[in-house]
């Protein structure tokens, strides 16, 4: 199978490329085109690169030092023997005491071993690697191909050879017509491949398993039991592309979207790091992402708008948010971190999160040297940063849009000025905590351990302290209410373009300066040498990455870009550059993400966040062409790419290999014989799950909002630079906490459990395909966590008040849940189930537990090394509306809530097909 | 009431699909000195002048004015500068010398358990990212932690417990729950929170009024259902693998209330970890629970100590936080020691920097302490194969930074993996592109700290 992949990307490849070129090597070509790179490759790193960090006092630098050896004395070559050569015996790793390179994964392979058995054979011949080779950029040897690029720190990395199938992404988008005029496009890539496989395919999916599979797909909710009813009954041929529509015109479908979009931009509606403050208008970027897929924005406008929407002329203010996006990634400035440090840091961001979220470019990977395995030199890894380098950070005022929601603001601020308050009123709680600490110290020590005067002396420090740790805590709380109340304030979390300054991301705001202040001169860029700003060396121009100009034909578009090095357009040039029709990254890597989402997270190009030499290769390069194509030549449109890929046989094929021998052939199913199946994303469980009782709030947009999460973690202190931050008190209404899971308040450092649980990502890094591991702690989550036994309760409520017997009951849960209604064997197994529980309700009685009003927090103050206790009043909580709890219910409703539960837990749910 | 807070963590996959776990023991990479690991993380930055490495030549220079202009220094350590002598009276102990502050009561009748590393070196000056630095191997968090690596290196003898758990203070550090994430590693390999009072493991048990008898009918009524939905499904395996997490869920809940009951645990023994007295109450517990969780197989278990961020009020900040874990510490070693254990469980304690010689004295010279140093610092190892009773590397006179057998983080990472029979070089986890490894791009071992 995989020899037979091989061979057709070749075939393919050979379209963009010249004649191979295999004539014997001379003693020369051996050295320079084979050796010196794979010294290059695998030893200079400790071995010549650092000549002041040379391991084992071996420097290969020169003929010299490589024939001589290192410290043990013994020289590491004997001409013409290669097997009595310390330094190949080496790398073959025979010797236990003595295995180079050293990491495993660096191992050279049989034919690299050959390379240098053959060189010292013919007597280690040294030429100087410097010497340019004949072979010019584009030509292809044996040994793969010379790649045109602006060039490497030296010339041995400028001319070293790529293996031809690592290079596929820039390649030119190939022109490929479809394999069949007779069937759909999609179907006839994919069925060539299976036909050659000898795989045979699924028949098409139950209507059923297919209308949870778009509709969870597409808008990350179930479908109605009424949406559910139409499509059975709906008889005709192209009822399905009905459906499809229905969907894609769904104002859920932008948010399942942006769930997708938000993962790759790690988007949080806070900093991170040690003070983790609130950006207070983030959340006018996630509904930007909402908006934008909701109404089909041609996806080159999309990046136009996230790279340069503050500098280019027709953005208005959608661009203003939308270039929020450039500093989306967690970013601190306080007094105890370095601003060169912190500026640099931004910049080497913001270089790979354009890399990775637009070109698929793991660009981190060159900051400090030519890249490894990729065509991307450190030159260009500097000349891209300096596209950003007159980037600098502002909150500019910018009135809310008519499209942007505000409806919850005024609530939101009096509460803010409650808990304000509140935080001033703290003294009240002193006497009580002080009176504690010393109770304890007299037990501990005993009535007659301490004298009067001790005692008071006790008191007095204990007050003290008290005080220190308690007026540190509210001055800090009342940092994090002063940005809580910006959330309200008409101000775009965005960038304009000046020169450099240092802004410390401790002030609320971080106010546009005045124009006089944004003239200047624009931030130098300098290659860092070992990615090291202490070590400067020569400055760069802003300018793209020069690979995907070296692959494009000489009058291509791609390559008479020219880029200011003024202090505008600089972004606004290389967002053109990006969507270019000629740029063979972009439309593929957005085209091989939409098909991921639509493919349970299977992409065509396994990692679509790298496209480099060590990512996956398409599974179907010629499809992905063929759509990268149609998606460029229908308008950069996201949901005329849906329709169309939702439209073959193949997005519509049952989820389950028909043929069991396909386990064995191809049990990774990358041949797509049948659908795969996947388990319900984090937020789709939950969302679902509210869904289904009727409790989702399907309001749009707005400032975060808080759902319940687990009452510990919820009260947990965490430290924050110097002290503690306030504790998270939910919504207190139920409308507020259901709404979903999109638009919740996000922290960096505060994780919703349940959402983390399922494997929803940090914000940290850049994810692109979601984990789906099976953990017992999800158990716990689903079993035993409040939020699910409130759904339970809520659903065995809905279905009490519409069906008039356990049987009607259940038929309504089964609806509600699976579409469908449940088998007699089913029936029987959960009627018992009823019942049995049903026992047990009838002779217990739940007791109502009250909600806290204040709540104890802990920690040690640093000022003076000693614990301390605060207490915090917990306002949403004083007129709280709750959810549906077990003391509000009769036992039968309780009994058909275990059978909810069990539900709400079992595979079925859990689980598309 | 406090939380649990942050990540749930992961729990061993399932026993009875033992054989596929991820978590299955795995052979290491050459013989091993130390089988588990005990990582104690003294958060807020201990001062290595104050702690373990004294520094008589502050005397003369204390309060000696000096000023401190860079681009590379943070706001923090710039302009005008005092140095500032150390407040604590030193003495050496033991047959090897370790000196130690007076403070530390406990700590010094093992002093000859100790390797005391003077050597190491971070990069950063901020709490959070040398936090994630130590913690991680990478400044900016997102990557696996240590003990996810050994978990993923290593796996664990007992699969119904965690591999890696992690013994928080009631606040999480600064950074949060990505100092013990899995990072990129599969979620199996993520540190497990555990705490002595509330839930120990987040909703380990149900909402009150829920019954084990109840709880076993639905989990009854569960298999019944899933059984059914499988038979329709017979080529999804994810189906079974899901239904054995609820049967290690259920075990769960029966054991883990069992092994952190320190009830079982003698009167003495309590005692000797200081639990029952204010000082060190907690920070006991969280010992005394870590050699119940390595006794019963737990491979790897962090805990936290914090506080020592001691910007001002250095010598009370310091003897009060020396106080909180002096004596639970030094119980966890003699007690490793008499149950046979130390040689195999190794215990490394580090801080995420050192601190400054220097202070900017804010508030008047009554209020000195010490600002952030990452040029310098004091972990210690016992036990696992590390050198007992010796001190290796030194800093400068004035303990500004390290300049005998420095080594930055990766180093000592590469050696405490080396210790468990881990080589780093080997370690590897193949992601966006490329092999990573918890040094990052390869470190060095210290071939001073093994004994």
């Amino acid at each position: 199978m995989k020899r037979q992949f091989f061979t057709f990307t070749l075939a393919w490849l050979a379209i963009a490329l010249p004649a191979v070129n295999t004539q014997a090597a001379s003693d020369e070509e051996l050295f320079i085109d084979k050796v010196y790179p794979l010294m290059k490759e695998k030893c200079l790193a400790c071995h010549g690169d650092r000549p002041d960090k040379i391991k084992g006092g071996y420097d290969m630098r020169t003929y010299k030092g490589l024939l001589a050896g290192g410290d043990s004395g013994e020289a590491a070559i004997v001409k013409g023997r290669p097997d009595q050569s310390p330094f190949f015996v080496a790398l073959t790793w025979a010797d236990e005491d003595l295995q180079m390179p050293p990491k495993e994964n660096d191992r050279l392979d049989k034919a690299e071993l050959a390379v240098f058995r053959e060189w010292i054979e013919r007597g280690a011949p040294w030429s100087d690697p410097n010497v340019k080779r004949a072979l010019a950029w584009g030509d292809v040897s044996d040994d793969g191909m010379v790649v045109r690029t602006r060039g490497g720190l030296d010339d041995s990395w400028t001319y070293r050879r790529y293996a031809v199938d690592g290079l596929w992404a820039y390649q030119p988008i190939a022109k490929i017509e479809s394999p069949r005029a007779d069937v759909h496009p999609v179907d006839a890539f994919v069925d060539a491949r299976l036909t050659e496989a000898g795989v045979k395919v699924a028949p098409r999916a139950e209507k059923l398993d297919l209308l949870r599979r778009a509709t969870f797909g597409l808008t990350g909710l179930p479908p109605t039991p009424a949406e559910v009813k139409a499509f059975l009954d709906d008889g005709r041929p192209d009822a399905f592309d009905g459906v499809v529509d229905r969907l894609l015109g769904s104002s859920h479908y932008g948010e399942k979207m942006a769930q997708h979009w938000l993962d790759v931009v790690r988007y949080a509606d806070t900093s991170g790091f040690s003070n983790d403050f609130e950006r207070p208008t983030a959340w006018r970027y996630r509904d930007y992402v909402v908006r934008s897929f909701n109404s089909d924005k041609p996806y080159d406008q999309f990046v136009r708008e996230q790279l340069a929407g503050d500098e280019l002329s027709g953005a208005g203010p959608e661009g203003q948010i939308a270039a929020g996006f450039l500093r989306m990634g967690p970013w601190e400035h306080t007094s105890m971190s370095v601003a060169a440090e912190t500026r640099q840091q931004f910049l080497d961001d913001v270089t790979h999160s354009v890399g990775v979220t637009f070109l698929g470019q793991q660009l981190r990977c060159c900051k400090c040297h030519d890249h490894k395995f990729d065509p991307l030199p450190t030159q260009d890894y500097y000349s891209f940063q300096a596209l950003f380098a007159t980037v600098q950070f502002a909150d500019r005022s910018l009135s809310f849009l008519e499209n942007e929601n505000t409806r919850q603001m005024a609530t939101g601020k009096a509460r803010l000025q409650r808990r304000m308050k509140n935080a001033n009123n703290r003294d009240k709680y002193l006497e009580q905590q002080v009176q504690n600490i010393v109770a304890r110290q007299l037990q501990e020590k005993g009535p007659k351990g301490m004298s009067g005067e001790e005692r008071k002396q006790a008191y007095e420090l204990a007050m003290k302290d008290q005080k220190i740790a308690v007026g540190k805590a509210t001055r800090k709380q009342k940092m994090y209410y002063e940005r809580e109340g910006k959330r309200y304030e008409p101000y775009a979390f965005t960038v304009y373009n000046g020169p450099a300054r240092v802004a410390m991301s401790t002030k609320p705001i971080m106010a546009m300066p005045k124009p006089a202040q944004r003239k200047g001169k624009p931030e130098a860029i300098h290659v860092l040498t070992g990615g090291s700003i202490e070590s400067p060396a020569q400055e760069v121009s802003p300018n793209i990455l020069s690979v995907v100009g070296g692959f494009a034909s000489p009058d291509s578009s791609l390559t008479k870009s020219t880029f200011s090095e003024g202090m505008r357009g600089r972004r606004a040039a290389l967002a053109n550059w990006i969507v270019d029709r000629e740029n063979p990254l972009t439309a593929r890597v957005m085209v091989n993400r939409v098909w991921q989402h639509l493919f349970s997270g299977q992409a065509l190009a396994g990692t679509p966040n790298d496209f480099g030499k060590m990512g996956k290769q398409p599974t179907h390069p010629e499809l992905l062409d063929y759509l990268a194509r149609w998606f460029m030549d229908n308008g950069w449109s996201v949901k005329k790419l849906q329709r169309f890929i939702m439209a073959s046989e193949t997005y519509q094929r049952a989820a389950a290999p028909v043929d069991p021998e396909v386990t064995q052939t191809d049990g990774a199913n990358q041949w797509l014989s049948y659908f795969p199946p996947r388990r319900l994303q984090a937020e789709e469980l939950r969302d679902g799950m509210l869904a289904i009782t009727g409790e989702l709030n399907r309001e749009q947009g707005g400032p975060g909002t808080f759902p319940e999460i687990n009452w510990e973690v919820a009260f947990q202190p965490r430290l924050v630079m110097g002290t503690i931050a306030p504790a998270y008190q939910p919504s207190p209404t139920r409308a507020e906490r259901h709404r979903r899971a999109l638009y919740h308040f996000r922290y960096r450092s505060l994780a919703d459990p349940l959402l983390e649980v399922f494997n929803r990502p940090g914000s940290e890094m850049a994810c692109d395909v979601r984990d789906e591991t099976i953990i017992a702690p999800q158990a716990f989550a689903l079993f035993n966590s409040e939020f699910v036994h409130n759904r339970a309760l809520a659903l065995a409520a809905l279905a009490q008040k519409n069906g008039a017997a356990f049987p009607q009951r259940l038929n309504i849960v089964y609806r509600r849940l699976f579409g469908r209604t449940p088998s007699a064997k089913e029936a029987a197994v959960l009627k018992n189930h009823f019942e049995r529980t049903l026992e047990h309700h009838r002779a217990s009685t739940p007791v109502e537990e009250p909600l806290p009003l204040t709540v104890e927090r802990e920690s040690v103050e640093e000022l003076t090394g000693e614990p301390f206790v605060m207490v915090e009043e917990l306002d949403n909580l004083k007129n709280y509306e709750r959810d549906l709890k077990p003391w509000d219910v009769n036992a039968e409703t309780r009994a058909l809530a275990e059978v909810c539960l069990v539900l709400l837990n079992s595979n079925e749910f859990s689980f598309l097909y | 009431m406090y939380g649990l807070g942050g990540t749930l963590g992961t729990v061993a996959f399932n026993s009875l699909l033992a054989a596929e776990s991820p978590l299955k023991p795995k052979a290491t990479h050459h013989p091993a000195r130390a089988k588990n690991c005990i990582f104690i993380f003294m958060e807020g930055g201990p001062s290595h002048i104050d702690t373990f490495d004294p520094k008589p030549a502050l005397s003369k220079l204390h309060m000696k004015e000096f000023s401190r202009k860079s681009k590379f220094a943070s706001a923090m350590s710039s302009g005008k500068r005092y140095y500032v002598a150390s407040p604590f009276e030193f003495k050496q102990h033991g047959k090897s010398g370790i000196p130690m502050c007076s403070e530390y009561k406990h700590l010094s009748t093992v002093a000859d358990e100790l390797c005391l590393y003077r050597g190491c070196q971070g990069e950063s000056v901020n709490h959070p990212t040398a936090c994630y630095h130590m913690n991680t191997g990478n400044r900016f968090g997102g990557d696996p932690a240590v003990g996810s690596w050994v978990s993923y290196g290593l796996g664990t003898t007992n699969q119904d417990l965690p591999s890696f758990v992690v013994l928080p203070e009631l606040n999480y550090p600064q950074g949060g729950s990505a100092n013990w994430s899995n990072g990129f590693l599969p979620a199996h390999f993520q540190g497990t929170t555990l705490r002595a009072k509330g839930a120990p493991i987040l909703d380990l048990l149900p909402p009150k009024g829920v019954t084990r008898d109840l709880q076993q009918m639905n989990l009854d009524a569960l298999r019944k259902v899933n059984r059914l939905h499988a038979a329709a499904h017979p080529a999804h395996d994810a189906l079974e693998a899901r239904m054995s997490s609820y049967e290690l869920a259920f075990r769960m809940q029966a054991i883990v209330p069992d092994l952190i009951d320190l009830g079982k645990e003698s009167e003495k023994t309590r005692e000797a970890y200081g639990i029952g007295q204010s000082a060190t109450d907690a920070f006991g517990k969280r010992c005394l629970l870590a050699r119940r969780m390595v006794e019963n197989g737990v491979r790897f278990v962090q805990l936290y100590a914090g506080g020592w961020d001691s910007h001002d009020y250095l010598e009370r900040a310091h003897s009060a936080r020396i106080r909180s874990v002096d004596k639970p510490i030094a119980a966890l070693i003699r007690d490793l020691r008499q149950r046979g254990m130390l040689d195999d469980t190794l215990v490394f304690c580090c801080g995420e920097f050192g601190r400054s010689p220097d202070n900017g004295v804010r508030g008047g010279g009554a209020r000195v302490g010490r600002d952030h140093n990452a040029k310098a610092m004091s972990v210690w190892f016992a036990g696992g194969g590390s050198k007992a009773g010796h001190i290796i590397g030194a800093t400068d006179e004035i303990g500004d930074k390290a300049v005998d057998v420095v080594h930055p983080i990766k180093d000592v990472h590469v050696t405490l993996l080396n210790l468990l029979g881990l080589n780093d070089n080997k370690l590897t986890f193949f992601d966006q592109g490329r092999y990573k490894q918890l040094s990052q791009t390869g470190g060095q071992l210290i071939p001073e700290i093994l004994a």
